[in-house]
């Protein structure tokens, strides 16, 4: 690296713990001018919570930043982008209901007052002014934000973040809601903003944009920095080794592009009509992985919720083994089993014990006369099924709350595979989950279609969805937009156009 | 090599906090043992042993087993994670049911039946009806509280207090009381720990959504919860009738609040949840009684015993380290 280059930012032994989970440890990084740094790393190594300390979303426990050579504490995300440094979330972070200047010139409406009257003429104006400063020319300031669609907010939030004062940009995972021209207006921006001698932390788990957009990249795993990569040294080998700390293998996800299946029906949406979903139409057999993808918020979710019972139909059935589902009880009872997104709040009892949990659902076939249920076959059932998860604990009786994310997840696989379920709605089934536990749950998956049950996949990872499922339906908007065969030549920029 | 050494740190770290955490849940249930032992103790020594004197052991059991009767019933209801203040309305209605129908000349059994079928009742509004008007069951509670108070009032405007001739001799010994309390204590240790009742009950507590999409019928068990209240609370209103033969609009007056105090001292956490425990009960009411009985006895003025009471409980309450989310969720 060309030492001439002025440090921008310095990173100094920054911890961070969430209760018993570390999520940093002692990271320190230099982010020099001109220099567009990739953060990469699995889920859960620390790369977003670092991003933030460094946008002042939150604080560290311990450790020190410089930013120009001058301490950097930054009290709030907005002191941060007034100081110069600027972060663009995941997530959608527009106000609805208001103008698209309102949403730009949000908590600076002063720079318009006179006399605590705000001219929205002035702001129009201004704000025009700016998205064409931009390059965005076909989105009108004085237009209502709803008029637009998830990209185009995405857009305006980008114009909202980055200011001329801006010295640092900090891109968390954007890109996974972009289409291809806005991938390329992010990636030409970021660019501009590397010429101008200022500084990009590129945040994403897409590798090729990674070798692609980045002339730096820091891997990080479990929340220590693994190490620094310059231009010529980025290859995908390399850094996923680095990601991961050891060699993947191949069998990452399914192997076989073998999509046959028993010709039972296990689950059937007939003209369905719930919360916001309307009109979908799904034949899931027995032995099949369906996936089911699109952004969070576009309906997919609930499709997963209506199956298990949980949404009221307004129209059409849901059935399973050809008859109507009625509530959540009912399903479970018909062999249905959801693993819902929200692990701590839906499926786990955070304060009960891996046994506890485990055996929950199974409580009706673990009774035996007079209502008895023997604490040792209670715990016999818990701990073979600990031992079949290889679930990291001490025992059966330890807290859910002190177990890693990936070990929760395997507790709420464990329950109802358990049970004897053999209809499995899963919501987003790896995430948060270390890259060792998603190739082991997806090792277990697909054992689970060849013994011949019916899986339904909600997903927002597309990569996953295609290195899994069968058939891959895509929802956009509440509705079905695209039905995908499995397939070799499948890729995700192939479904992205599905999903937004 | 330095990855292997920061991983056997983790490992560490992880196997200390593990340590830390089975410390604490080994030790911390044993704090309500631990206090009725001092409890006893303090008072054995201020009374000069008077505390266990023939007479005043009876006068304690007799308090204790009404007191426990009731607590071993609510334990399902605030394992739940709910709160009851009808109960002291529900035993004043019950007692006043019982000693009418007696002195109509029906044997005490009937009056029992009537008293369930009042109490089971109570239950029942507590249970579904809260759930159906999709009201927080304390609501109903507070509701019944008032209406029962009224009803109670309403049957003493003749007479003050009414009283029985009746014979309850063998309600008012003490190896019957005691034999009582065993048998209602294996009933409930049993439903709580070895069914799906308290399993359902505590899981409910600790997480309603995961419980429910677990297959916990929610509605089902809060109801099944307050009907073994009621019919504990039934039973528990016989003994309290028996100590004086008497009821009057006063009778179970704050019995609720009683109650309460005995199961959080007892470390029942007051969110519900897997760490309930039906012990709670009887070592809540009987640190209680004796905490009652053991403060007049040793000769503090009546007009301090509140006071007392109030230092002790909230010591009591802070050496059990009732600190809200206990276990973070995380």
């Amino acid at each position: 690296m060309d030492n001439t280059l002025q440090v921008l930012l310095e990173v100094t032994n920054i911890n961070k713990c969430f209760g018993p989970t570390v999520a940093l440890r002692d990271v320190g990084i230099e982010v020099r001018k001109g220099e567009i740094r990739g953060l990469v790393g699995e889920n859960g190594s620390g790369k977003s919570t670092l991003a933030s300390i460094i946008a002042g979303m939150q604080k560290s426990d311990s450790g020190e930043m410089f930013f120009m050579g001058k301490k950097w504490e930054p009290d709030s995300m907005i002191g941060a982008q007034i100081e110069g440094i600027s972060m663009i979330l995941q997530e959608m972070n527009t106000i609805s209901g208001v103008s698209v200047a309102e949403n730009l010139f949000a908590g600076q409406e002063k720079k318009f007052s006179k006399f605590g009257l705000i001219s929205k003429n002035k702001m129009n104006i201004a704000g025009d002014n700016l998205l064409k400063s931009f390059g965005v020319d076909h989105i009108k300031a004085s237009d209502s934000i709803d008029l637009y669609g998830f990209e185009d907010r995405k857009l305006i939030e980008i114009v909202r973040t980055v200011t001329k004062d801006t010295k640092i940009l900090v891109v968390d995972e954007t890109t996974t809601a972009l289409t291809h021209s806005g991938r390329e207006f992010l990636y030409k921006l970021i660019e501009k903003i590397a010429n101008e001698n200022k500084a990009v932390i590129f945040i994403s788990h897409d590798m090729d944009e990674i070798l692609k957009v980045c002339n730096v990249v820091t891997v990080l795993r479990d929340g220590d920095i693994i190490g620094n990569l310059i231009k010529e040294e980025m290859n995908p080998k390399t850094i996923r080794y680095m990601m991961v700390g050891r060699e993947i293998g191949d069998a990452y996800y399914r192997t076989d592009y073998d999509t046959t299946h028993d010709e039972e029906i296990a689950l059937e949406f007939k003209d369905a009509w719930f919360s916001s979903v309307s009109d979908f139409n799904l034949k899931l057999h027995k032995g099949e992985i369906i996936g089911i993808g699109g952004l969070s918020g576009s309906g997919m979710r609930d499709i997963g919720r209506a199956a298990f019972g949980l949404t009221t139909i307004t129209s059409g059935d849901i059935e399973c083994k050809g008859k109507k589902i009625r509530g959540c009880n009912d399903a479970i009872q018909r062999g249905i089993a959801y693993i819902s997104k929200n692990r701590d709040t839906e499926a786990l009892i955070l304060q009960g014990s891996i046994a506890d949990n485990i055996a929950l659902p199974s409580i009706p076939e673990l009774t035996g006369p007079a209502l008895f249920i023997s604490p040792l076959a209670l715990r016999k059932h818990a701990q073979e099924l600990t031992d079949k998860f290889s679930i990291k604990c001490g025992n059966v009786n330890q807290y859910i709350s002190t177990l890693s994310g990936g070990n929760k997840q395997k507790v709420s696989f464990a329950k109802w595979i358990g049970k004897g379920s053999d209809i499995f709605i899963m919501d987003c089934p790896t995430r948060g989950v270390d890259i060792g536990v998603k190739q082991s749950m997806y090792q277990l998956i697909a054992q689970m279609k060849k013994e011949g049950k019916a899986i339904l996949m909600i997903s927002e990872e597309l990569s996953e969805l295609i290195g899994m499922c069968d058939e891959i339906v895509m929802i956009k908007n509440d509705k079905l937009s695209a039905r995908v065969k499995r397939s070799k030549e499948l890729k995700e920029i192939d479904l992205i156009e599905y999903m937004i | 090599m330095e990855n292997k050494n920061i991983n056997i740190n983790i490992n560490n770290n992880i196997n200390k906090n593990i340590s830390i955490n089975s410390i604490k849940t080994i030790t911390m249930p044993l704090v309500p043992y631990l206090g009725l032992m001092l409890v006893i103790l303090i008072f054995y020594i201020t009374t000069d042993g008077k505390l266990f004197s023939p007479y005043n052991t009876r006068i304690v059991v007799q308090q204790a087993t009404a007191l426990s009767i009731i607590c071993l019933g609510a334990v399902f209801v605030y394992s739940l994670g709910e709160l009851d203040v009808s109960i002291g309305a529900c035993v004043g209605i019950c007692t006043l049911l019982e000693i009418n129908i007696i002195n109509m000349g029906y044997p005490l059994i009937v009056g029992f039946i009537a008293a369930l079928v009042l109490a089971l009742s109570f239950g029942l509004i507590n249970g579904a009806f809260s759930s159906w008007l999709g009201l927080p069951s304390i609501i109903t509670s507070l509701f019944l509280m008032f209406v029962g108070g009224g009803v109670q009032a309403l049957i003493t405007l003749k007479s003050n207090t009414i009283t029985t001739d009746y014979d309850f001799t063998l309600w008012k010994e003490t190896w019957f009381q005691i034999l009582m309390l065993v048998i209602v204590s294996l009933i409930v240790a049993y439903l709580f720990n070895y069914t799906r009742v308290g399993k359902y009950t505590k899981s409910i507590g600790a997480n309603k959504v995961a419980a429910s999409q677990s297959g916990v019928n929610v509605f089902k068990y809060r109801i099944i919860a307050f009907l073994i209240m009621g019919f504990n609370v039934a039973l528990a209103s016989i003994f309290i009738l028996s100590r004086s033969a008497s009821s009057s609009k006063a009778t179970g007056g704050g019995m609720h609040m009683d109650v309460m105090i005995a199961l959080i001292v007892g470390g029942m956490p007051l969110a519900g949840g897997m760490k309930s425990r039906f012990t709670s009960a009887l070592l809540g009411a009987f640190i209680y009684v004796i905490l009652t009985n053991g403060l007049t006895l040793s000769g503090v003025g009546i007009t301090y015993v509140p006071f007392v009471k109030s230092i002790i409980f909230i010591v009591i309450v802070i050496i059990t380290g009732r600190k809200k989310g206990g276990i973070l969720p995380r």
